[in-house]
Parts: structure tokens; sequence; C-alpha cells
């Protein structure tokens, strides 16, 4: 294949999410106006994981809650791709109240299937094998509040992947778990991507975390939120943390973050 | 070690006569709450004698009558008395007049409370005229029922006509003070449950695919449950104090709280005494079993995650 060809090839993969000019504003009855985004634009191919980094409050959260169709933009425009609809097949993993409190586990899970009439002994066995494949066997009928905070994040990872998404948003999930546990559910998260080809938009605080998991690592700037930088990370998976790419593209970004804390 | 056990052992024991639990599982909390021997056996009793004795010294039974002759009533709860019926009719009357009301007022709070809480227009509109009806007391609204409803009964009203049962007693004009004294507590209640739902909740629903009516059912609702849960025990404790207190009142012709007072009109101070502590003991239980099933009902409560 010649180098042209792959080229079209990479050109012809279809388009998940194209943001243009997005901008945002919150107006709050007693303050002034918030700007918490302005001219975001972003392109997101189908399959591809992509992960966001950026100080707090620099409007992360709110980017993915637009995108979700959960609030709306004040300024440019934002496509979905082909076959992709709000409350349908884009999922999202909360940063907190991930889970109902007064549902069990299997019924969380099943709670999507639930919404979309599937019947109960189907969703109950879609739950249950979702639960396994997120290491939860055993745990359908305890509550939320009966589970760890990493037991918490692997049960909402399955809540979301129960509606089959095609786009998946995720919102520091694995902020409140110590690092083994980080590691293993990054683990998980990378087979599960590879395993159903979803589209990830991953938001995190945690630079190695993004360059491990991402194709893509995408730095926001301070408030109003704008993408300021953008790292390709071409390295190959499962990731060296070792490796000097790695370190270096670890340098990088740090630079690229800190340079907008200035 | 032995020495350990038997001191443990003393522990329990103290701590089973003191009513409460040497740890803080909550079912063994239950198990005292109604097994604890000091509450509701040695107190009672104590109090039971000094009665019994003040009363023989006192020698008036017309005004106070020795236990002797309460229990003498309760433990005959068929005895008719005169046309006014038995304890147990009366009581069963009541009782069913409340449950009838109670149940209607159950399904409009909750359901009012839901719209108004989640639906903003709804509440503006109705918030002003809930504000005024809802101070008053249940009992003002007698009069009126009774102008409206006449002395129709509920087999009346699915046109039975009259059916020699003691649904010929549940009269609308009782059922609808009733319902409007348990309507209030478990509409604000609700109300506030569903005005403190998370927004989160409601986003994640949202998120994951529900739709609005789904958001009802699915968020709404059980995350209110608490909230839904205490005003359906309040509701239904208020029930139970204004069937009683509209039952004294003139016009009535049947009910726990009409043999209190044919009784004290007849100078029977033994039926009058038998009936307080019939009513006490049911308000007692009722709220007992209101708080069985919230228990059992919100195990996540307090445990938001
Ligand atoms: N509903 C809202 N009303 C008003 N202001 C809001 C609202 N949501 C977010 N904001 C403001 O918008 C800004 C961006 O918030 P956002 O939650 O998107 O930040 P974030 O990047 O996700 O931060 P973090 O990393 O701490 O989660 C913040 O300054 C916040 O105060
Ligand atoms: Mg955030």
């Amino acid at each position: 294949m010649t180098h042209g060809k792959i080229n079209n090839l990479l050109k012809e993969k279809p388009i998940a999410l194209e943001l243009r000019k997005v901008g945002k504003v919150f107006r709050s009855d007693t303050g002034p106006k918030l700007r918490a985004l302005e001219n975001v634009n972003l392109r997101v191919l189908q399959g591809e994981f992509v992960t966001l980094v950026g100080a707090t409050g620099c409007g992360k959260t709110t980017l993915l809650n637009l995108i979700a169709g959960l609030d709306t933009a004040d300024e440019g425009n934002l496509c979905l791709g082909q076959g992709l609809r709000f409350g349908d097949n884009i999922a999202h993993v909360f940063q907190h109240y991930t889970l109902f409190p007064w549902r069990t586990v299997v019924s969380n899970v099943s709670f999507g299937l639930q919404m979309r009439s599937v019947p109960r002994s189907e969703r109950q066995a879609r739950a249950a094998k979702l639960l396994a494949s997120v290491g939860l066997e055993g745990f359908e009928d305890a509550y939320p509040h009966e589970l760890s905070g990493g037991m918490r994040q692997r049960a909402a990872i399955a809540q979301a992947l129960a509606i089959e998404p095609k786009l998946l948003l995720m919102d520091e999930p694995f902020g409140a778990v110590d690092d083994s546990t980080r590691n293993e559910l990054q683990e998980m998260l990378t087979n599960l991507w590879q395993e159903n080809q979803a589209t990830i938009l991953f938001v995190t605080h945690n630079i190695d975390e993004a360059i491990v998991l991402g194709d893509r690592v995408l730095v926001f700037s301070e408030r109003p939120g704008r993408i300021a930088r953008e790292f390709k990370i071409d390295l190959p998976r499962p990731r060296d943390r070792m490796a000097k790419e790695f370190t270096d593209l670890f340098i990088r970004i740090r630079t690229a973050l800190s340079g907008q804390l200035d | 070690m032995p020495r350990d056990a038997q001191k443990n052992r003393n522990l329990w024991r103290m701590s089973r006569w003191l009513g409460c639990p040497p740890t803080g599982n909550s079912s063994e909390i239950w198990i005292f709450r109604i097994g604890s021997p000091l509450g509701w056996i040695v107190v009672p009793v104590i109090l039971l004698i000094i009665w019994q004795i003040a009363a023989q010294w006192l020698n008036q039974p017309w005004i106070f009558p020795p236990v002797s002759r309460v229990i003498g009533q309760l433990v005959h709860p068929f005895r008719e008395h005169y046309a006014s019926g038995s304890l147990l009719s009366n009581t069963l009357i009541s009782l069913l007049r409340v449950l009838l009301g109670f149940l209607l007022a159950a399904v409009a709070g909750i359901s009012l409370g839901i719209a108004m809480g989640s639906i903003r227009i709804i509440r503006s509109s109705l918030e002003p005229i809930i504000e005024v009806l809802r101070p008053l007391c249940p009992i003002a609204w007698l009069p009126f029922a009774i102008a409206v409803f006449k002395r129709g009964t509920l087999p009346q009203l699915f046109g039975f006509g009259y059916t020699r049962t003691v649904f010929d007693q549940v009269q609308l004009g009782m059922v609808f003070v009733i319902f409007v004294g348990g309507f209030f507590p478990v509409l604000t209640n609700t109300l506030d449950g569903v005005r403190g739902v998370r927004r989160n909740y409601l986003l994640l629903a949202q998120a994951l695919g529900a739709k609005r009516r789904q958001i009802f059912r699915h968020v709404y609702l059980p995350a209110s449950m608490p909230m839904i849960l205490t005003g359906l025990r309040q509701g239904l404790g208020l029930c139970w104090f204004v069937i009683i207190a509209a039952e004294m009142l003139p016009g009535a012709e049947s009910g726990i709280g009409y043999l209190l007072m044919y009784a004290s009109d007849n100078a029977a101070m033994d039926i009058v005494i038998a009936a307080m502590l019939i009513i006490g003991s049911i308000g007692a239980f009722l709220s007992l079993v209101m708080r069985k099933i919230m228990s059992g009902l919100v195990r996540w409560h307090g445990k938001e995650i």
C-alpha cells in the first residue's frame, strides 16, 4: 500500500462528532455571566479514543454535557456523526452520582434497557453478562452504598455499556480510586474499547492516564475553555509507562498544561 | 475467658432490660424496641396498680373507674351498648373510614406532589390555594362535606343502596374529611422530596435514554420515596386524629369516637377509658406498621453516594 492510499483510508474514516466554534455562557441570577467555553473546535473520528486534560473549572464537564445533549450551546454548532442520537446511543459516565442509590447494581446496569422496554429476563441476563465483564459478578444484588469506590466505577461503566453506545463520554471516571485500582480499570477500559469499537471521549486530570488511554490528548485552556494543544499518541498498546517516548510526551503535555496555568 | 463470656451475657441482659442493644445493628434495635420488658410491662403494671388502688379508694366509678372494670369492657369487645354497637364494630367502622379516606389522600397527594414538584407551572399556579387551605383544620370541612354529600354512603355511591353491612356506616362526608386530613401532609412531604431530587439523577436517567414519563416513575418517585413515606406516616396519624374528633361531633351515629361520646353521656366512664385505650393502641400500631414499611422499602436512605 502506498503512502497516499493510507492517507485516503484515514480520510475516509467517518466522523463521529464535530464541534465548530462552540461557546457556552452561564448566566446566574445574582452574579455576572460566566463564559465556560469559547470557540471550541473539535473533530472526533469513529472508533477513536480521545482524552481531555485541563485545569479544574475550565469547562470539561460542560463540554461533555453539551455533547450528550443534556445542555445546549449558546454559540457555534455541534454535529453528531451518522447514526448517533441523543438519549439513544450516547452514554455518559458522570463525574459524580454515577448510580441510582435506590437500585441494586444489576438494576442500575439494566436501567437503560428498561427505558427501552427490553423484557425483564433479557435485561437481567445482559446486565449479568456485563457485570461479569467488568469483574463484578456476585454483586448483582448489592446496593451502590455497599460497594467500594472502584467497584462503583466498574458498575457505572457497565451501566453505560448496557445501552451499547457508539459514543461513550467519561468524566473523570477513575478520579476517586487508588493507583493500582486505577491501572486495573484503565486496562479493563482499553480492552472493552477494543472489543466494542466505540468512540470514547475521556476527561481526566491525570496526564499519565491521558497518555495511557488516548489516541489523542487534548489540552484545554483555562476558562473560558478552548482546546489549546493537541498531542497525537502513536505508541503501541498496551503502553509502557517507562518508555522514553511516553515520558517525553508526559513532559510536553505537562509543560503545555502549566503554560496554561501561568 | 468464661468470666468474659459471663460479663458479656450480663451486658446483654442489662441492655435488654433497658431496651437498648449493646450493638448498633438495626434489626436488633427493632426486636429490642418491642421486647424491652421495662417499658412494655413494668411501668404499665405499676401505673395500673396505682390506678386500681386510687380508684377503689375514691370509689366514684362514674368519674374514675377501677382498672378491673375497664378491662372487663376490653375483654368483651362484642358486647352491644344499647343502640350504639360494640367496641369492636365501632372500631372497625372508624378504621374503615380512615383507610378509605387515607388511601384516596395518598394517591392524590403523591401524584399532585410529584406533578407540582417537577413542573413549575403547576406548582406556581396551585401553591397559593394550597397554602391557604393547608392550615385549615380538617374538622372545619365537616359541615361543608355533610352539606355536599348529605347522608350518602359508600354502597349508595356505587348503587347498592342499603347493604346491612359495616359499609353502610362509611359516610362519604366522613371519608372526605379524612381525605382532607391525610392529603396535605402527604402532598407537602412529597413536594419537598421531589424538589430535593438531585439534578444529577435526572441527568443520569436522561443520558441513559429515559423519556419524561419514565423519569417521573423511575427517578422522581423512588428518589423522593423516603419523604413520601414520612408524609404517609404523618398523614395516617393525622387521619386517625381527625376521625375521632369528627365522630364525637353531633350528627355522627357510629364509630369509636361516637361510642366514646355516647358512653360519656351515659356516665359509663369504663367504656370511655376502654375506647381511649383502643384508640391509642391502634394509632401506635398504625405508626409502627408505617415505620416498618419505611425501613424495608428504602434501605438506601441516608446512604447516597
Ligand atoms: N449549571 C451551571 N450554572 C452556572 N455555572 C456553571 C454551571 N455548570 C458549570 N458552571 C461553571 O462553568 C465553569 C466550568 O465548569 P465545569 O464543571 O465544566 O468544569 P470542569 O472543567 O469539569 O471542572 P472539574 O475538573 O473541576 O470537574 C465553572 O466555573 C463552573 O462554575
Ligand atoms: Mg468536571
